[in-house]
């Protein structure tokens, strides 16, 4: 490695560091109680894969440029210099850990190891050491933002074939899906793609909110990258553009991470307050349920669980609301057991499910959740997040689990749309079905 | 012999006492000097307002998330920490005359508690030495880990043979302890010609080695757990 990189790495650390990170490099007693919490390593049962030790990586590097103990015992320590080989355990360590910071709830000190592999993802990031498919969406999404007009155009069209059957789900004749709204009270800002525009557009039209659509998608691959830069600058598309609509509240859609980052860490990311309040989806669904502006007209009998995802529970506070409004449209509902905070991670979070390579290892290290769904005996397993329901739609190939994986919002509109419906992930029940009958 | 015991029980002492306080004190001063992030970055759900100092501290002292997770290690860091705790003021009465009715009950039941705790530390010690022998330990583990088990461990061994085989009354200690305050250390002929003059020798080694490492070792987690848990509930 050549002198002016090693400075860079070095640079963009000593940059990173602060109090947090310092009192989780020196307090880690590395008690090793973190690998008994991680799916990954529950899953694997390789030392590498420790989540205390995904952290000594940068630890060692921090006793041997940052501590004097370090610099005068480095073997005391294994205190290292940069290498390429550091650099590239730092980068299986980094990327291939889904930031569900379970490791934290069960850490006798708390320690916040993702805190720390943050860091060792903003080095990788600072000399372009980051999966390819991370950063070329995250730049996709930028680009998309410098270059809006041409997108806009797109969408509205994709809106509007959207809109026959809005008004056939909802049996109302004058259903929209509104964009660029001024002074609408909502803005609702959706993933790309129309999976999640439809159902969110049937509740809000039931309920009839004074909604508007977001040009942007919610979905922020900086902050997979750890690049707080772009994360930020990802974000700032949705703010500004709440502020020139002057809208009340700012729904994002299902997302963990999307929701996570606008609720919880923009606002300090861009030093300012916003003028408006950030929600979850799940926020207006559970308050219309209610209130009784949505009705229930068909409820769901089959068995249901619901998947906390990591970004939206533990890590983004929102438990109750999904939960609400599972049980409002189903009637045998059965949570899993953890559950919570301490729910297992499913193993696609940290832009996991955006890595191709990833998928032999996403469908081995998600054994542990697999065994919790299965526990329940749930035919539909509902769960906010996109990536979650990535991942679950895997496990559930793989080990034959016979639920359907469905958003919540895509189960709500099942429930209370008057219009017909169309089931397009009906087969993985067909076969669980299938395999009953034939046992 | 005697010029050697003489440094380790004397000089030393002050040495170490010395580079703890200040030490721990620079690491202090180095983490609190560092900006703090400030998002709050606590694990949900955040707990009631008034119930957060409580929270931290029941997660600092008992850690119970350890206890679910982890059975065993819980209860060997648990033992571990209360004989700690039981051996820490054990040796408090060294250090002087308890006020009133407390120093009857402390002389009372000092051998027995004394002993038990001894021997427990000494067990929970081993026990945590041994497992980092053992796959995915032995591999997170870096000889940090290892040396100040093994110092730990051995400063012990070598207080509980002093209890067990040393025969030496509490009083002369006390005069030990009170040469140190008086800047004249000395050790009083009773301890310098016992049979166990030597693992007494190595029991204040030891400890002193372990107070100048504290500071620079992974053991700041005495205070720093706070902090984290601090953040944690935040
Ligand atoms: S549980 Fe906490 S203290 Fe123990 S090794 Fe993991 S991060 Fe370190
Ligand atoms: S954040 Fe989750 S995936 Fe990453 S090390 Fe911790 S438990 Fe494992």
């Amino acid at each position: 490695m050549d002198e002016t990189t090693k400075q860079k790495l070095l640079d963009v650390m000593k940059s990173k560091l602060n109090r947090q990170l310092l009192y989780y490099l020196d307090v880690c007693a590395k008690c090793g109680a973190c690998k008994d919490a991680c799916h990954i390593y529950r899953a694997t049962g390789k030392a590498e894969l420790v989540p205390s030790h995904r952290a000594d990586l940068l630890r060692r590097l921090y006793r041997r440029h940052f501590t004097s103990a370090g610099r005068v015992f480095p073997s005391l320590y294994e205190a290292t210099d940069l290498s390429d080989q550091l650099l590239d355990e730092m980068y299986q360590a980094a990327f291939t850990c889904t930031g569900c910071r379970r490791c934290m709830v069960y850490c006798p000190f708390g320690i916040d190891l993702t805190w720390v592999i943050g860091v060792e993802k903003a080095m990788l990031s600072a000399v372009g050491k980051v999966p390819e498919e991370l950063n070329m969406l995250a730049d996709a999404a930028i680009e998309k933002g410098n270059s809006i007009d041409l997108y806009r155009e797109i969408m509205q069209d994709q809106i509007r074939s959207l809109e026959p059957e809005l008004r056939e789900l909802t049996g109302m004749p004058d259903a929209t899906i509104p964009m660029g709204k001024k002074g609408a009270r909502v803005l609702y800002v959706a993933l790309a793609g129309t999976g999640s525009i439809l159902p969110p557009a049937v509740i809000f039209n039931l309920a009839g909110e004074d909604w508007t659509l977001s040009e942007f998608e919610a979905a922020n691959y900086g902050y997979f990258l750890g690049d707080t830069a772009r994360a930020a600058r990802i974000a700032e598309r949705i703010v500004n553009e709440a502020k020139e609509l002057g809208v009340e509240e700012v729904v994002l859609t299902e997302c963990g991470h999307a929701y996570r980052v606008m609720k919880h860490l923009d606002e300090v990311w861009s030093k300012q307050k916003f003028p408006f309040k950030v929600l979850s989806v799940f926020e207006p669904w559970a308050r219309y349920l209610k209130e009784g502006r949505v009705k229930v007209l068909r409820p769901i009998a089959e068995p249901a669980t619901y998947h906390d995802p990591c970004q939206l529970g533990r890590n983004g506070g929102i438990y109750e609301e999904p939960r609400e409004v599972v049980k409002a449209i189903c009637t045998d509902f059965r949570d899993m057991t953890p559950n919570r905070e301490k729910n297992w991670c499913c193993g696609g979070g940290g832009g996991l499910v955006a890595q191709t390579d990833l998928e032999e290892f996403r469908a081995d290290t998600g054994l542990v959740k697999a065994e919790q769904v299965r526990a329940t005996g749930a035919r539909i397993a509902a769960t906010p997040c996109e990536n979650c329901r990535l991942q679950l739609a895997l496990l559930n190939e793989r080990y034959h689990l016979g639920v359907e994986v469905v958003a919540v919002t895509d189960l709500l509109v099942r429930a209370v749309a008057p219009g017909a419906l169309r089931k397009p992930e009906q087969e993985p029940r067909e076969t669980a079905r299938e395999q009953e009958a034939s046992a | 012999m005697h010029a050697l015991a003489y440094w380790i029980t004397g000089p030393g002492v002050y040495l170490a006492v010395g580079v703890f306080a200040l030490g721990l004190g620079y690491r202090l001063y180095q983490w609190r000097r560092m900006a703090a992030s400030p998002m709050r970055l606590g694990i949900f759900p955040k707990p009631p307002p008034g119930a957060k100092v409580l929270r931290i501290v029941a997660d600092t002292l008992a850690f119970p998330q350890l206890a679910e997770v982890n059975p065993s290690l819980w209860v060997a860091a648990i033992v571990f920490h209360v004989a700690l705790l039981g051996v820490f003021v054990g040796h408090l009465h060294l250090l002087g005359r308890f006020p009133g009715q407390l120093e009857e009950m402390m002389t009372a039941n000092a051998s027995l508690v004394g002993g038990t705790m001894g021997v427990l530390w000494a067990l929970a010690a081993l026990y945590l030495l041994i497992r980092r022998f053992k796959t995915p330990y032995k591999e997170i583990s870096t000889p940090e880990d290892y040396l100040l088990l093994l110092l730990i461990l051995g400063a012990v061994v070598m207080g509980d043979h002093l209890r067990f085989f040393g025969h030496v009354d509490v009083g002369v200690y006390q005069e030990y302890i009170r040469s140190l305050y008086a800047f004249r250390p000395e050790l009083p002929a009773a301890l310098a010609t016992s049979s166990v003059k030597w693992s007494f020798v190595v029991h204040i080694l030891l400890a002193n080695l372990l107070l100048i490492y504290l500071p620079f070792s992974k053991l700041v987690h005495f205070i720093g757990a706070f902090f984290t848990n601090g953040i944690r509930r935040g």
